[in-house]
């Protein structure tokens, strides 16, 4: 029986005691269970590798094995902890649903990567070691598109600067303020396909294309906004700011409705210009809220592909290409899924160091901020 | 044909004096495809042979100018053309049987009308068939997937021919019988179409249903002009102004063309292609190609067939890219980011530039489509020549005595109907199968598909019965110059034929990358030649040389 101790103390649970018999049958449930899954797994592998001929149409079995597994683990945790088995409960089947599909995809999908593995080939996958990786190094087609996002990287402070903007304007006391609002996040409500083609491919249309006839009557003869890299790269980052910077925005947004407003107020008190209060009051005390905003626009931005691979292909000469669209091509139009697999698991590995970098410089601002 | 052109014909029977506007050009036209390029190989086919009364009948469903064809009509059309199942299937016989058929639903065709000609079929059999409907842009990982992980789930399947090494090189599909082969008449097929295509190891695994070839397609406004011509000879230009035949007369109407206006806009020679479109990108380079890669002596182009060497960076192929890089800054602008699909529709349909490569729907649609302002001024012939051709077994270029090389791009090869091996093993589901196989592929319901939107062109001399067209409604002087362009590409004796090795597509791709670097000046033609080569290499080695080797020998028929 759990028992709790009077408010104001921490609360703990005692566990229950739990008699020598039922506590064996709770290990002996949970060991069968375990040899059961381990036992189905040998076969199935074995089976899929050629060495036994059993003839598992699927891998159905194992995945029944861990589900029989995880009820078995479930049981123990309530017959070996009592109630604090059953606490666990609450936990244990949200973790086994983690570790399924995601953490068990992660790991497999390192395995994939160590393959050689075009789905052409007539002889099938076979391991390749870190010859993927390898090739990696030296295929300058992707050290391009990492390249590449470094800029898109870049540009997400000019989309912040706008955003932070933005966010003032419409915090301030102006007419229309609803319906700016409401405007001004329309473009995140579109699909960037979507945007790729009422904005790449038909307002930034070389021959008929609103935007390219006002770059002609501006002086621009030959409005080719895909043709050179730079303009290629700028126009890519302008659609991609255009559907995403309303996110960075609102987000801001919510942060300055929530600032108190007496310490702008004292500092006005205080003699600060606007700019003064600005930069000395607003900003520091949005720098939570701006890092959090950053930080998940730079996780999006890691992922763009879709405009690029409707626009551009990640032409003109790879100009514009990004990580994720080099790569739907590796996999999409060459068939090539170790290959394809092992770009996107290093990718993964950089955006994970990189953000946890991130996240330690930030944090360091933040603190300084909030002490 | 597609829908919107399909409508778009439709709305042209309507106007008769705009059609008739284009007739003198038409008639340049006929006088190009008869005295030049390859008039000696249009079909001839008996009319007596085929069941007129019946195709005349089912012509008249719905009947041209009379709306979009249903749901119904498929149905009528599929009863009508019942007769050859009736020949080799008892009514009822096939009761119990269930097939499932995977193929596309691009633009409410393909599957759709399968569905409508095929109920008829299972009402008489009593087979079911259950279907497996796919978006084009999912055709490909579908059907990799299924392959690699043995999860084959369909018994019948529509596919086209660059994806036969991937199926019928690895033995998954059933041999055509002999009842079949008599039934969908082969004899009646274009002759590309002919073997080797279709089949592997000599036995035969396809029934077609549709054809493809690029055709070359041009503005005769353009080489009507009079101040284009004068413009010419102030050039300096010795030869009159007219048509290029070949592609160094192409390269030199294209730069000639650089700042010149015609009726106040912008003229523009050819239109390349430059941008990646998944691969198929890469058959607009070998329609440049092909004119100075295939030599008629030798019937591959793309690879040495002993050790699947690549010819890409050989001299004929680098001239082919060199021709892209000097022709680029004479195209429109922003020439570097358009794709076939915009070169073909929005540039050149749009009244942008005066010649350009594309598969017949460019043609189509050239008369009939809302967006197309040069269908009285347009004008079909097959690809230009070449006046020398590389000869890869000498390397060495040659002249042929019969003067400039011609070899049309026979990209893709069109649709086709495959039977999975797997229905082998039980007699009744794989007459089945192939009994559905052959409505489909019968020699009057191509008539009907390649008259009304269905997304496949003609790929049988019967069909190119010009008065059957003219009948149905379609005007006599464009139809015949369109057909006549096709068809010559279609039966020409040097025709440039897809490898349809497995992975053809991952080539063609990974060109695609590199090519795209050349365009943009990164690398010169000859060293990015030799990294596509390079990564060709690699690519083959990845997916089994000797493999590759025996396959690449058995799709060229050698």
């Amino acid at each position: 029986m759990n028992q709790t101790v009077p408010s104001g103390q921490a609360p703990f649970v005692v566990a229950d005691a739990v008699a020598p018999r039922r506590r064996f049958f709770g290990h002996a449930l949970l060991a069968a269970a375990t040899l059961v899954l381990l036992v189905v797994a040998l076969l199935q592998t074995l089976d899929a590798s050629g060495v036994l001929a059993i003839g598992f149409p699927n891998w159905r079995p194992l995945l029944y094995a861990y589900l029989l597994w995880a009820v078995a683990l479930g049981a123990w945790q309530v017959i070996v902890r009592g109630y604090v088995g059953q606490r666990a409960l609450f936990v244990l089947p949200a973790a086994l649903f983690t570790l399924a599909v995601a953490i068990f995809p992660t790991l497999f999908g390192f395995y994939i990567a160590s393959l050689d593995w075009n789905l052409s080939s007539v002889e099938g996958p076979h391991f390749n070691g870190f010859r993927n990786f390898v090739a990696m190094f030296h295929d300058p087609y992707y050290w391009n598109a990492l390249l590449n996002m470094v800029f898109y990287l870049l540009a997400v402070i000019v989309e912040y600067a706008i955003a932070f903007g933005l966010a003032l304007l419409l915090n301030s006391e102006i007419r229309a303020r609803k319906f700016f609002r409401v405007a001004f996040l329309l473009p995140f409500m579109l699909s960037p396909v979507a945007v790729s083609w009422m904005v790449g491919k038909s307002l930034m249309e070389y021959r008929f294309g609103p935007a390219a006839r006002l770059a002609r009557d501006l002086g621009w003869d030959t409005p080719a906004f895909f043709a050179n890299p730079w303009t290629a790269r700028i126009a890519i980052e302008a659609m991609d700011a255009w559907v995403s910077i309303p996110f960075i925005m609102i987000l801001l947004l919510a942060g300055l409705q929530a600032m108190p407003k007496e310490v702008t107020e004292a500092a006005k008190v205080d003699g600060a210009n606007a700019w003064q209060a600005f930069w000395r009051v607003t900003f520091p005390m949005m720098l939570p809220v701006s890092v959090t905003a950053v930080l998940i626009r730079i996780i999006f931005k890691l992922k763009l592909a879709d405009i690029v691979i409707n626009v551009t292909s990640g032409g003109p000469g790879g100009a514009t290409d990004t990580v994720s669209s080099f790569i739907y091509r590796v996999y999409r139009d060459r068939s090539n899924v170790g290959y394809g697999t092992a770009l996107a698991m290093f990718y993964l590995v950089l955006i994970v160091i990189f953000l946890t970098v991130l996240l330690r410089v930030t944090r360091r601002w933040t603190r300084s901020v909030n002490d | 044909m597609k829908l919107n052109v399909y409508n778009q014909i439709m709305a042209a029977q309507a106007s008769r004096r705009g059609l008739l506007k284009g007739a003198a050009g038409l008639g340049a036209i006929a006088a190009l495809n008869g005295a030049g390029l390859g008039a000696f190989t249009r079909p001839s086919f008996a009319a007596g042979e085929l069941d007129t009364e019946l195709r005349k009948q089912i012509l008249a469903i719905p009947g041209v100018g009379k709306g979009q064809p249903t749901d119904a009509d498929y149905r009528k059309v599929g009863a009508l053309c019942l007769d050859g199942t009736k020949e080799m299937v008892k009514e009822g016989e096939l009761k119990g049987v269930e097939l499932t058929f995977m193929g596309l639903n691009n633009q409410n065709t393909h599957n759709f009308l399968f569905r409508g000609f095929l109920h008829p079929w299972e009402e008489y059999t009593g087979a079911k068939i259950n279907w497996i409907d796919l978006a084009q842009a999912d055709y490909n990982a579908r059907l990799q997937q299924a392959i690699s992980t043995g999860t084959i789930d369909w018994d019948v399947l529509e596919m086209g021919a660059p994806f036969e090494g991937d199926v019928c090189g690895r033995g998954l599909t059933s041999e055509v019988p002999d009842w079949v082969q008599k039934a969908i008449d082969l004899d009646d097929y274009v002759n590309y179409l002919k073997a080797p295509v279709g089949t592997w190891d000599g036995k035969l695994y396809r029934v077609s249903i549709d054809g493809d070839t690029h055709n070359f397609n041009y503005r005769t406004d353009y080489f009507s002009d009079p101040d284009l011509a004068k413009a010419w000879k102030d050039a300096g230009n010795k030869s009159e102004w007219g048509v290029p035949k070949t592609w160094q007369e192409v390269q030199a109407v294209t730069k000639f063309l650089k700042g010149k206006k015609i009726a106040g806009q912008d003229a523009y020679g050819y239109l390349d292609a430059p941008k990646p479109w998944g691969g198929f990108g890469f058959y607009f380079l070998g329609s440049r190609a092909t004119a100075y890669a295939k030599h008629p002596d030798d019937k591959a182009w793309l690879f040495d067939v002993d050790t699947m060497k690549p010819r890409i960076n050989n001299p004929a192929w680098v001239r082919a890219i060199q021709d892209v890089i000097d022709a680029l800054p004479s195209e429109p602008p922003n020439q570097i980011n358009a794709d076939p699909n915009e070169t073909g529709f929005a540039e050149f349909l749009g009244g942008t530039g005066s010649m350009v490569v594309w598969w017949g729907d460019v043609g189509a649609a050239a008369k009939t489509s809302d967006s197309s302002v040069v269908g009285d001024s347009c004008g079909f012939s097959i690809l230009p020549g070449s006046d020398d051709v590389y000869n890869s077994k000498t390397a060495k270029w040659d002249k042929l005595p019969g003067g400039p090389n011609y070899a049309p791009n026979l990209a893709y090869l069109g649709w086709g109907i495959y039977v999975m091996k797997k229905v082998d093993g039980d007699e009744k589901k794989k007459k089945a199968a192939w009994s559905a196989a052959a409505h489909l592929g019968g020699k009057n319901i191509a008539l009907w598909m390649s008259a009304y939107p269905s997304g496949f062109q003609c790929y049988r001399n019967s069909q190119h019965n010009i008065d059957e067209w003219v009948a149905a409604g379609y005007d006599k002087a464009f139809i015949t110059s369109y057909l006549d362009s096709q068809f010559n590409s279609y039966n020409h004796p040097n025709g440039a034929i897809e490898p349809r090795i497995p992975g053809i597509f991952q080539y063609y791709s990974l060109a695609e990358d590199i090519l795209a670097n050349i365009f943009a000046g990164k690398m010169g033609a000859q060293e990015g030649a030799d990294q596509i080569a390079a990564a060709w290499e690699k690519l083959t080695d990845q997916l089994g040389r000797d493999s590759q080797i025996k396959l690449y020998k058995a799709a060229l028929g050698m």
